[in-house]
C-alpha cells in the first residue's frame, strides 16, 4: 500500500446515479398514474381501454419483430412495408365491393406481380424442401417440371382469386377445403394413434381420409355460400401475400446478401432500400390521401362505464390474443420451437446438430410478415390506412419489442401493451398526435436505461 | 445484438475487403453522371438547368454532410432530414412576411428577420438540437443506431406538423424571403443560383478540410473500431458529437436556403422517406468521399427529371418513382458494390 | 510488497466478473518498472481480461489500480495514454478499412478536439510514422488497406502503432501468436530494443520458449486468480506452476 497515494478519481461514481434516476422515473410513472385517475377515473378508463387496444396491435407486432430479430439477428425493416402490405390488400380486395366502387383499385399488374410472387415462393420451397424426393421418384428432369408445374399452378390461382375479389369466397373455397381436408386427418390420425396405437394403421387413415374429404367439401360449400366471410377471407388472403413477399425478399436477397459480404449492418441497409421502395410502390398503386377499410365485426361503439368502446376493439384484442397463444403454444410447444430457440443461440451448431435451418428460418420470417400484415390489418379497419402507416408501425413495433425486452416473447406482448398504455397517459393532457413522440421519449429511456428491456431475453 | 457488433468485427478481423478494379467503375460513374447532366443542360436549355442545379446544390449539401457522419465517421443516420427541416423551419418562422397571415391569429407571429439576420440562427439552432440530441444518441451503434435516427425523422416531422403555434402545421408557411443585400435581393433565379453555389462550395471546402485534418483521420479511426482508438487517448463521444453536429449545422443551411428558394415550405418536404432518400443518396455516390455524394445528388436530381419525361408516368408519381428506383437501386448495391460509386468505405 | 514502491502497475483486490464467470477474481499483483514481465496462465485464466482492465478498455467490478502512484477506481480507456500505458489486442484491432500510414498517424495527431479540427499532417508525425514503419518493416506496405495485409504484418503494425504512442508501458496481448518463425524474431527484436531503450514491457505469451529467454518477471494466473509470480527461473521450477500449466 506504500504506493497509494491517496488521490482518487470521483468519476467512479458516475453509473451510480443512473439506476437512481431509472428508480426515479419509474416512481414518477406510477405517481402520475394515480394522479390521472384520481383526476378523471372516466377518462382513466377511457385510455385504459384505447391503451390496450392500440397495445394489442403494438403487441402483435412486437412479437413478431422479436421473434424474427432473436432467430437471424437482423432488424428486417421490410416488417413495416408488410403491414402496410396487409393493410391494403383488404383495401384492393375489398375496396370495389365494400366501399361502393368509390376506388377502383383492382390492377392487371398487381395481380400479376403477387402471381409471381406466389409461383416464386411455391417452386423455391418446393424444390427445396421436396427436391430430393420428387428427383427420386421422377428423375431430375421431370422433377424440375412438375415443380414448375405446381409453382405455377399456385401462382395461376392466386393470380385468379385476386383478379376476382368480389367472388373471394366462392374462388377461395376450394383452398380452405383442401387445407382443411388435409389438416383434419392428420389431427385426427395423430389422436388415433395417441388413443389407439395398435388399431389397424391403414383403416385408420382410411377412415380420417374419408372424414376429412368430407369436413373439406362441407368447409368449400359453406364458405362459397357465405358472403359475409369474404373480409375474413380477405384478411387471410392479405396476410398470405404479406409473409410470402417477405420471404422471397428474405430468400432472394438477404440471404445473397450475407453470403456475400457477411454483414448485417449491410442487409439492414438493403432492408432500407425495400423498405422505401415498397413504401413509395404503395403511393403510386393507392396515392398517397388516407383510404378507409369497409366496415367490420363491432364498428358500432358501445357505452361502458362512462367510457366509449368500440366492439371491433374487443374482436381485435381477442383475435391477437388468439394470435398470440397459437405462437406460444407453437414455439414453447413443439420440437420447432426448440430449432428456433437453437438457431438463435447459434445457426451453425443447430445445424451441425441435424435441424433444417433453412426451413424454419423460412416459417419463422413467414410468421413474422403475417404478424405484421395483421396488425397492419387490425389498425387499418380501426382507424384508416395510408403509405406511410408502414414506417410508424415498424417503429412502434421496434419499440415495444425493446420496452419488452428484445428477444422475449412474452417480454413482446408486455412491451406491446405497456407502450399503449403509457402513449395513452403520457398524452393525457396533450392532442393525440403527441404519442408518437411520447413512445419515441419511452424508448429513449428504456434503451438508456433498461437496454434489456422489462423481461430479458431468458 | 452482441452477436451484430461480433460479426461487423469479426468482418474486419479476417479482412476479406474483396479487391475491385476501383479506378474503373469510378471513372465510368464519373464520366456517365457527369455526361447525362450535359446532355440534360443541353437538351433543356438554361431555364431549367438552373432550376436543377439549385436542387442540386440543396442536395449535395445535404448529402456531402450526411456523408461526414455516415461515411467518416460510420454512424448510419436516417434522421438527418430533421436537422434540414429544422434549419428550412427556424428560416421560415424568423423570416416570413408577418403580414401575411395575420389573421391565422393561433400562430405566435413572426419577426420578419432578413434572411442573413436569421440564418446564423438557423444553422445554430440545428446545431443546438443536434447537441442535444446527439448526447442522448451517442451510446447507441450500429443498427440500433440506425433505428434510433429512424425514430428521431418521424419525430422531427410529428413536431413541424403539430406544433401548429410555430410552424402552421399542415398549412405550411409562405412568403420566406430570399437573401438581400441591402436593397439588392437575390430575386433572379440565377442570382439564387449563384448564392446557394457559394454555400455549397464553403460547405464542401469545410467538408474537405475536415476529413484532411487530423480530426478526420480520428473519425475514420472511430469508425473502424470506437474501442481501439479511444485507448490511444482520444474521447470518443466528444469526437462523434463534434462532428455530427457540425453535418447538422450545414443541413440546416441547406434548410434555410430551400425556405428561401421555394419561399413556401410544409411538413410533408421533411419526411422520413426523404431521409431515407438522402441516405440512398450518400451510399449510391459513395460512402467516405466528398466527391462521391456530389456525383450521388446529380444522379439523384438527373435521375428525378429524367423521370419526368417518361410517357407511362404520371407526372404526380414522378417523386414516388423516383424513390422506387433509389430502393432498388440501394439494394442493388448492397448487392454488388456496397461502398457505392465512388466509396472509399463499406459498411 | 516490498518490490511495489518500484513498481508500475500495481493492482489491489482487481475483480471483474462476466455473469457468474469471475474472470479476474481479487487479484493483487505488482508489476515491476524495470524488464519485462510475462503474463502465462491456461487459457481462460483472465490474462486478457487482465490487460483490458489496466488499459480501461473494460470497466472495473471492484478493486483498485495503481499506476505510478495514483490509485483508480475507475480506468478511463482514453486516460490511458496519460498513465504512461498503451497496448495491443490479442485479436489485433487495427483500423480495418484506412491504409498502414494513416494507422500510424492517427495515434500521433492532435487529441484535443479543437486543436485537431485544425491540424494538418506536420513533418514531425511523418518522420515518426517513417521511423516506426521502417523499424516494423511496414514502410513497403504503409499505402496498403490494413484490412488487406496478412496476419503478421496485421500483428506488426499493430506493433508499430503501439511503438508510435512512445509510452512508457506496453501491454501486449499475446504479440508471438501465430506467426511465422521470421516474423517471431523480428517481434522478439523489438520487444528487446525497446526494453533496453528503458520502457516495461508487459506481455502475455503462450511460446514457453519465448517465457524462458525474454521476461525477467513472470505472474502466473490461474482461473482468474494469482498463482505465483517472481523471477523466472524461480518461477517455472515451482511445483503448482508446473502442475497448473506446464504440465499439461
Ligand atoms: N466480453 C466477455 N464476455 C463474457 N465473458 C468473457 C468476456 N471476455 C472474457 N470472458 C471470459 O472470461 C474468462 C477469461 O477470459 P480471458 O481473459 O480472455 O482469458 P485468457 O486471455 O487468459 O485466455 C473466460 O472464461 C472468458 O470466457
Ligand atoms: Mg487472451
Amino acid at each position: 500500500m506504500s504506493a497509494w497515494s491517496g488521490r482518487l478519481d470521483l468519476s467512479q461514481f458516475a453509473e451510480r446515479p443512473r439506476d437512481l434516476l431509472a428508480l426515479l422515473l419509474a416512481l414518477a410513472v406510477a405517481g402520475y398514474i394515480a394522479w390521472a385517475i384520481s383526476q378523471s377515473p372516466q377518462q382513466a378508463l377511457q385510455f385504459t381501454f384505447n391503451g390496450l387496444s392500440v397495445g394489442a396491435i403494438y403487441a402483435l407486432l412486437a412479437i413478431g419483430f422479436t421473434l424474427v430479430y432473436s432467430t437471424v439477428w437482423f432488424f428486417d425493416l421490410y416488417y413495416g412495408a408488410a403491414a402496410a402490405i396487409g393493410a391494403y390488400g383488404i383495401f384492393y380486395l375489398r375496396s370495389g365491393e365494400a366501399l361502393g366502387g368509390l376506388y377502383e383499385v383492382n390492377d392487371p399488374a398487381v395481380n400479376v406481380v403477387f402471381a409471381l410472387v406466389t409461383a416464386g415462393v411455391a417452386f423455391w420451397a418446393l424444390r427445396e424442401f421436396y427436391g430430393r424426393r420428387l428427383r427420386e421418384r421422377f428423375g431430375s428432369g421431370s422433377a424440375l417440371g412438375v415443380e414448375a408445374l405446381v409453382a405455377g399452378g399456385l401462382g395461376a390461382y392466386m393470380g385468379v382469386v385476386l383478379a376476382w375479389p368480389n367472388d373471394l369466397n366462392v374462388l377461395f373455397a376450394p383452398a380452405i377445403g383442401l387445407a382443411a381436408a388435409v389438416v383434419f386427418p392428420w389431427i385426427l390420425g395423430r389422436a388415433a394413434a395417441r388413443i389407439a396405437p395398435r388399431a389397424n394403421q391403414s383403416g385408420v387413415s382410411f377412415v380420417t381420409a374419408i372424414t376429412g374429404a368430407a369436413i373439406g367439401v362441407v368447409c368449400s360449400v359453406a364458405l362459397a355460400q357465405a358472403g359475409g366471410s369474404k373480409l375474413y377471407l380477405s384478411w387471410v388472403v392479405s396476410c398470405l401475400l404479406a409473409g410470402m413477399v417477405g420471404l422471397a425478399f428474405y430468400r432472394g436477397l438477404y440471404v445473397q446478401i450475407i453470403r456475400r459480404t457477411h454483414s448485417r449492418l449491410i442487409m439492414l441497409v438493403a432492408s432500407l432500400g425495400v423498405l422505401l421502395a415498397l413504401t413509395a410502390l404503395t403511393i403510386i398503386v393507392f396515392e398517397s390521401a388516407p383510404r378507409p377499410l369497409p366496415d367490420v365485426f363491432g364498428s358500432t361503439p358501445w357505452q361502458v362505464g362512462g367510457a366509449t368502446i368500440k366492439g371491433f376493439n374487443v374482436f381485435a384484442i381477442g383475435v391477437s390474443i388468439a394470435a398470440f397463444v397459437g405462437l406460444l403454444l407453437l414455439l414453447k410447444k413443439t420440437a420447432f420451437g426448440k430449432s428456433v430457440r437453437a438457431i438463435g443461440d447459434d445457426e451453425e451448431v443447430a445445424k451441425v446438430v441435424g435441424i433444417n435451418t433453412t426451413l424454419v428460418i423460412a416459417i419463422v420470417v413467414f410468421i413474422g410478415a403475417v404478424f405484421a400484415a395483421l396488425a397492419g390489418v387490425l389498425n387499418g379497419h380501426d382507424t384508416a390506412i395510408q403509405p406511410r402507416m408502414g414506417l410508424i408501425m415498424l417503429l412502434k413495433g421496434w419499440i415495444a419489442s425493446v420496452v419488452g425486452g428484445i428477444g422475449n416473447l412474452y417480454g413482446a406482448i408486455v412491451g406491446g401493451f405497456a407502450l399503449g398504455l403509457i402513449e395513452q397517459f403520457g398524452i393525457w393532457n396533450l392532442a393525440g398526435e403527441w404519442k408518437d413522440v411520447v413512445s419515441f421519449v419511452v424508448l429513449i429511456l428504456f434503451l438508456s436505461f433498461w437496454p434489456n428491456g422489462l423481461l430479458p431475453r431468458r | 445484438m452482441s452477436q451484430l457488433s461480433e460479426s461487423i468485427r469479426g468482418l474486419g478481423a479476417s479482412g476479406p475487403l474483396r479487391r475491385m478494379p476501383r479506378a474503373n467503375v469510378e471513372r465510368i460513374a464519373t464520366v456517365v453522371v457527369l455526361g447525362w447532366a450535359m446532355g440534360f443542360m443541353l437538351w433543356q436549355g438554361a431555364g431549367f438547368t438552373i432550376t436543377l442545379t439549385t436542387i442540386f446544390a440543396i442536395w449535395a449539401i445535404l448529402a456531402v454532410s450526411l456523408n461526414l457522419v455516415v461515411g467518416f465517421t460510420g454512424l448510419l443516420s436516417v434522421g438527418h432530414i430533421g436537422f434540414f427541416g429544422i434549419g428550412a423551419y427556424t428560416m421560415a418562422i424568423l423570416a416570413s412576411d408577418a403580414s401575411y397571415d395575420q389573421l391565422r391569429t393561433e400562430s405566435i407571429p413572426t419577426p420578419d428577420w432578413p434572411f442573413f439576420a436569421a440564418l446564423p440562427i438557423c444553422i445554430a439552432l440545428a446545431g443546438l438540437v443536434a447537441l442535444g440530441v446527439g448526447i442522448v444518441f451517442n451510446r447507441f451503434r450500429d443498427d440500433i443506431f440506425v433505428l434510433v435516427s429512424f425514430g428521431f425523422a418521424i419525430i422531427a416531422f410529428s413536431f413541424f406538423l403539430n406544433l401548429r403555434e410555430l410552424t402552421r402545421g399542415a398549412f405550411g408557411i409562405h412568403e420566406i424571403p430570399r437573401p438581400a443585400f441591402g436593397s439588392w435581393a437575390l430575386d433572379g433565379e440565377v442570382e439564387f443560383l449563384v448564392f446557394a453555389l457559394i454555400c455549397l462550395a464553403l460547405v464542401v471546402l469545410i467538408c474537405w478540410l475536415i476529413v484532411t485534418s487530423s480530426f478526420g483521420r480520428v473519425l475514420t479511426a472511430i469508425r473502424e473500431d470506437e474501442e481501439a482508438i479511444a485507448v490511444f487517448g482520444y474521447r470518443v463521444t466528444h469526437f462523434k458529437l463534434a462532428v455530427w453536429v457540425l453535418s447538422a449545422m450545414m443541413a440546416g443551411l441547406a434548410g434555410a436556403l430551400l425556405a428561401s428558394w421555394t419561399s413556401f415550405i410544409d411538413p410533408n418536404s421533411f419526411i422520413l422517406l426523404e431521409s431515407m432518400l438522402l441516405i440512398a443518396i450518400v451510399i449510391l455516390g459513395g460512402l467516405a468521399t466528398i466527391w462521391g455524394s456530389l456525383l450521388g445528388a446529380m444522379a439523384f436530381v438527373l435521375l428525378e427529371e429524367g423521370m419526368r419525361f417518361l410517357p407511362f408516368l404520371p407526372p404526380e408519381f414522378v417523386g414516388q418513382a423516383r424513390q422506387v428506383v433509389l430502393g432498388v437501386l440501394l439494394v442493388v448495391l448492397m448487392l454488388f458494390r456496397p461502398q457505392g460509386l465512388v466509396g472509399r468505405y463499406r459498411l | 510488497m516490498t518490490e511495489s514502491s518500484a513498481a508500475v502497475i500495481h493492482t489491489i483486490d482487481l475483480s471483474k466478473h462476466f455473469g457468474a464467470v469471475r474472470a479476474v477474481d481479487e487479484l493483487t499483483v505488482a508489476i515491476p518498472k524495470t524488464g519485462i514481465t510475462s503474463i502465462v496462465g491456461p487459457n481462460g485464466s483472465g490474462k486478457s481480461t487482465l490487460v483490458n482492465l489496466l488499459s480501461g478498455t473494460l470497466p472495473l467490478d471492484g478493486g483498485i489500480v495503481i499506476i505510478d502512484g495514483v490509485g483508480l477506481r475507475l480506468v478511463k480507456a482514453h486516460e490511458s495514454p496519460q498513465h504512461g500505458i498503451t497496448r495491443t489486442f490479442q485479436e489485433v484491432r487495427l483500423f480495418e478499412q484506412i491504409s498502414a500510414w494513416d494507422n500510424i498517424m492517427v495515434v500521433l495527431t492532435e487529441r484535443r478536439l479543437i486543436p485537431s479540427l485544425f491540424e494538418r499532417v506536420k513533418p514531425a508525425h511523418r518522420e515518426t510514422a517513417e521511423r516506426v514503419l521502417r523499424e516494423v518493416g511496414m514502410w513497403e506496405k504503409r499505402d496498403a488497406m490494413a484490412g488487406e495485409l496478412s496476419y503478421g504484418q496485421r500483428k506488426l503494425l499493430e506493433i508499430g502503432r503501439a511503438m508510435a504512442m512512445n509510452a512508457q508501458t506496453y501491454l501486449f496481448d499475446e504479440p508471438f501468436a501465430g506467426l511465422f518463425p521470421q516474423m517471431l524474431e523480428r517481434v522478439k527484436e523489438i520487444v528487446v530494443r525497446m526494453r533496453d531503450q528503458g520502457h516495461t514491457l508487459i506481455f502475455i505469451s503462450h511460446n514457453m520458449d519465448i517465457v524462458r529467454e525474454l521476461p525477467d518477471h513472470l505472474i502466473v494466473l490461474d482461473s482468474g486468480k494469482l498463482l505465483t509470480e517472481g523471477e523466472v527461473h524461480d518461477v517455472l521450477s515451482r511445483a503448482e506452476v508446473i502442475e497448473a500449466y506446464l504440465g499439461e
